[in-house]
């Protein structure tokens, strides 16, 4: 009976040899993916890199190892104790709350959330912070808005970026204060998605794709 | 006559070379290994991939649903460089969702060594496309599993504490000791600890705050911190320059110690505890882990 419940005999162990012909091959496969590796770190890391670095990376390893999210910099510098490494937060606001300074609906993201969640909405409103910078955040933001809508029971609202700026160690202890560093205004008319970043008079020109009621042909 | 003589003995010394590396080359990428380490590194990945996807449950629709915050044209005019993503199809809550729950349970069936290298495939696929959905919200910890997920899938990784192994000997098939294919799965994980580490080491040493030993206070002075030491830091400029320092040291050690027989297990041993903490003070706990997760091989191996 003790014989029927015994685990299979672990000897002789049987090693699987691998065949030259299959060693060849993989070397190749190893050889290439390491040169790959190589390059995603040059060519993704802040530093920048040369253009041919980029060209080559870009052209012969980018389309397959994007796609398996293997084309990384893993530049990870945790700090460079700059402003943008500090904590952000997306705050989105209806009209009626934007009239009485915040009174009304607002809405905080990460607000409640913790942990890995909460990282996860700090990592988005950091990236539409630094996508400001190019000018590149407004897509971002139009989308955060727009998904709000239901949400905060309006349709035109105003999505900011703020951040909580780290004290200097020297400094005495100060309560925490946020700085905002992007806003728009997001709203939607007859089922257009419209959005003017708050920036000033040259960036709304620059946009200008809000049309209001009064000023909209009829 | 001299001269071809000389000439024979460099082609001679230069084919010793190449015949040498490709010795060397063999030995360390084929000799078999053990798949126990693996199997240790395939359980903790699986359990860090669910904690990580989990992070994405709870906001799963208010981001990638019909009518969520990143819309998929959205990320693409942000000037993503992603590619194509599955979870780009997913037009209804619905679809989101079994694509979602496709992927948990690959991570389940990672974690519990459940058709184990197809498992990591599958997770590993779903998971960079989950990626590459909403890139924005990616961390360094995702990036790891990632990798993880990957180098898993070369190797037999459920070649023993898995179900795997219990429906095989079910079956009555022998035992997989030693493999190769262990070996290649091994190498790929020392090799991509060492590259994040260099790179991350790297980065760093750009950053004045490294080098004055101020990093410390910008990293645990934030309200999301884990680990507040503000307080201790505030008292102390020396601890602090301290935290700074060791946590480079750390990394500079690690990089290059591990590639010696020496001190690999030290220092793997070490990273075990080392990864960790500096995850802890960088805000980063799940990266700390992950990083940890690549030490485990090394620092486990001879106990298996």
């Amino acid at each position: 009976m003790a014989a029927a419940h015994r685990s299979p005999p672990e000897h002789p162990p049987p090693t699987r040899a691998v065949s030259e012909t299959v060693q060849a091959a993989v070397s190749v496969l190893i050889g290439v993916y390491l040169l790959g590796l190589l390059l995603s770190i040059l060519g993704n890391t802040v530093s920048g890199s040369s253009a041919l670095v980029r060209t080559i990376k870009g052209r012969l390893f980018s389309p397959w190892m994007a796609p398996a999210w293997l084309d990384l910099g893993f530049d990870h510098p945790l700090t460079y104790g700059r402003p943008e490494d500090s904590d952000h937060l997306i705050e989105v606001r209806t009209k009626a709350a934007e009239a009485d300074g915040g009174a009304g609906e607002t809405l905080q993201f990460p607000g409640f959330r913790t942990k890995e969640r909460a990282a996860r909405w700090r990592r988005l409103a950091r990236t539409i912070a630094l996508s400001a910078v190019e000018d590149a955040a407004a897509p971002l933001a139009a989308g955060v808005g727009a998904g709000q809508f239901n949400a905060s029971g309006s349709e035109d609202l105003t999505v900011r970026v703020l951040r909580r700026p780290i004290e200097d160690r020297t400094s005495a202890p100060r309560p925490p204060r946020l700085e905002q560093v992007y806003a728009a205004r997001v709203r939607s008319v007859a089922g257009e998605l419209q959005l003017v970043e708050l920036g000033g008079e040259a960036k709304r020109s620059e946009l200008a794709p809000l049309v209001t009621a009064e000023t909209s042909p009829q | 006559m001299n001269g071809s003589q000389d000439s024979l003995d460099g082609t001679l010394k230069q084919a010793s070379t190449g015949d040498d590396f490709g010795r060397a080359w063999l030995r360390f990428w084929f000799s078999p290994a053990s798949s126990r380490p693996l199997a240790v590194v395939r359980m903790l990945t699986g359990l860090l991939g669910l904690l990580l996807a989990g992070s994405y449950a709870a906001d799963l629709e208010v981001w990638f649903g019909p009518d969520g915050m990143l819309p998929a044209d959205a990320v693409t005019a942000w000037g993503s460089r992603s590619t194509w993503s599955i979870f780009a199809l997913a037009h209804t809550p619905t679809l989101l969702w079994t694509l979602f729950t496709g992927l948990l349970l690959a991570l389940a069936a990672v974690m519990f060594g459940l058709a184990s290298q197809m498992a990591c495939v599958i997770a590993a696929l779903l998971w960079a496309s989950l990626l590459q959905r909403g890139p924005m919200l990616a961390g360094p910890a995702d990036d790891c599993l990632a990798v993880l997920l990957w180098s898993l899938a070369v190797g037999p990784c459920g070649a023993c504490w898995s179900i795997d192994q219990v429906l095989a000997d079910r079956r009555g098939l022998p035992r997989l000791a030693d493999s190769p294919w262990a070996a290649v799965s091994l190498r790929l994980l020392r090799i991509h600890a060492t590259a994040i580490t260099v790179a991350v080491l790297l980065s760093q040493l750009k950053g004045d705050v490294w080098w004055d030993g101020t990093a410390a206070w910008w990293l645990t002075n934030r309200p999301s911190q884990l680990l507040n030491l503000t307080d201790l830091f505030r008292r102390s400029e020396y601890l602090m320059n301290l935290a700074t320092h060791a946590t480079v040291a750390f990394e500079a050690t690690f990089a290059v110690g591990i590639w010696f027989a020496a001190s690999r297990r030290s220092l793997a041993r070490a990273g075990l505890l080392a990864w960790p903490l500096i995850g802890l003070l960088a805000g980063e706990p799940f990266w700390g882990a992950a990083m940890a997760i690549f030490c485990v091989p090394d620092a486990v191996a001879s106990r298996l």
